[in-house]
């Protein structure tokens, strides 16, 4: 393992460096920007939002904000192993991390299927337009961490890890991104309406 | 003690996903259910972003850019409703 000494305080150097908190802030911008479009909207058709609310089930979403906040439990204690330099217990918290990822998928996929059978589908109102937008573009996300996540699982059970902790950092940031994402995503799409 | 930090934070984060889902079924006016609702979240954005993204270790550049987002984001989203 490559261990660097980075200096967190240092305004240039939040933890996970200063790309992927541009990234983040931008990915944060255009969803927040996406979701007052979407309380825009919602003036001139309140009825029909609340309807389609209704439609979509508290439940599932729920207990997907708990995968996920478990996810990001897990990718927390992985990245103050990987410090510790405990490459065991590294690998155990992220395939954690990943189960939570994998079960956000099953679950969200079982609920686009629902949807989809009832024909639900983009088409069907201006919610669900803004349902389908929001909630795939954040599971593109998911994908995208998942599969940051798995290239660096597969990099520290090589032999000689030549990982660093900045990288690492890097790619926990980003999965926890789809957490902050998703909670805002969650109140606002599945109960303020 | 900080062994236990995110375990404790986690649990926290549970708890608020609980209430929310449980505020969004209560019977008060629709502003103090999305009020509540929105509150909730910005704790639980909070606990993310300071605690598993550790930005609480970080410079306070940081800690006021992503506070600055997060409330002026729901300000308007409560406002707008």
């Amino acid at each position: 393992m490559q261990k660097e000494l980075i200096n967190v305080k240092n305004v240039y150097y939040p933890p996970g460096g200063i790309l992927i908190w541009i990234i983040i802030f931008l990915e944060l911008f255009t969803f927040g920007m996406a979701l007052i479009a979407m309380i825009f909207y919602s003036k001139d058709e309140p009825e029909i939002f609340h309807n389609s609310r209704l439609l979509l089930n508290t439940t599932f979403g729920a207990v997907n904000t708990v995968f996920l906040l478990t996810s990001g439990f897990f990718m927390a204690k992985s990245v103050d192993s990987f410090r510790e330099n405990n490459i065991k217990k590294t690998a155990l918290f992220l395939r954690w991390t990943l189960l939570g990822g994998f079960l956000f998928l099953v679950l969200k996929s079982v609920e686009y299927y629902f949807k989809i059978e009832n024909g639900y589908t983009i088409n069907y109102s201006t919610f669900f337009s803004f349902y389908w937008m929001l909630t795939l573009f954040h599971v593109i996300h998911v994908i995208v961490g998942i599969v940051i996540l798995l290239s660096v699982y597969f990099g520290i059970k090589k032999p000689i890890v030549r990982t660093s902790i900045e990288d690492f950092e890097a790619s926990a940031a980003f999965w926890h991104m789809c957490d902050l994402i998703w909670l805002l995503l969650f109140p606002i799409i599945y109960l303020l309406f | 003690m900080k062994k236990y930090l995110f375990l404790k934070v986690w649990v926290v984060l549970i708890m608020l996903t609980i209430t929310t889902t449980l505020v969004s079924n209560s019977t008060l006016s629709k502003t103090r259910v999305a009020i509540l609702i929105l509150g909730l979240s910005v704790f639980k954005f909070f606990g993310v972003s300071f605690y598993f993204m550790e930005l609480k270790k970080a410079h306070i550049f940081w800690k006021i850019s992503i506070t600055i987002f997060v409330v002026f984001l729901t300000t308007i989203l409560v406002l707008m409703r």
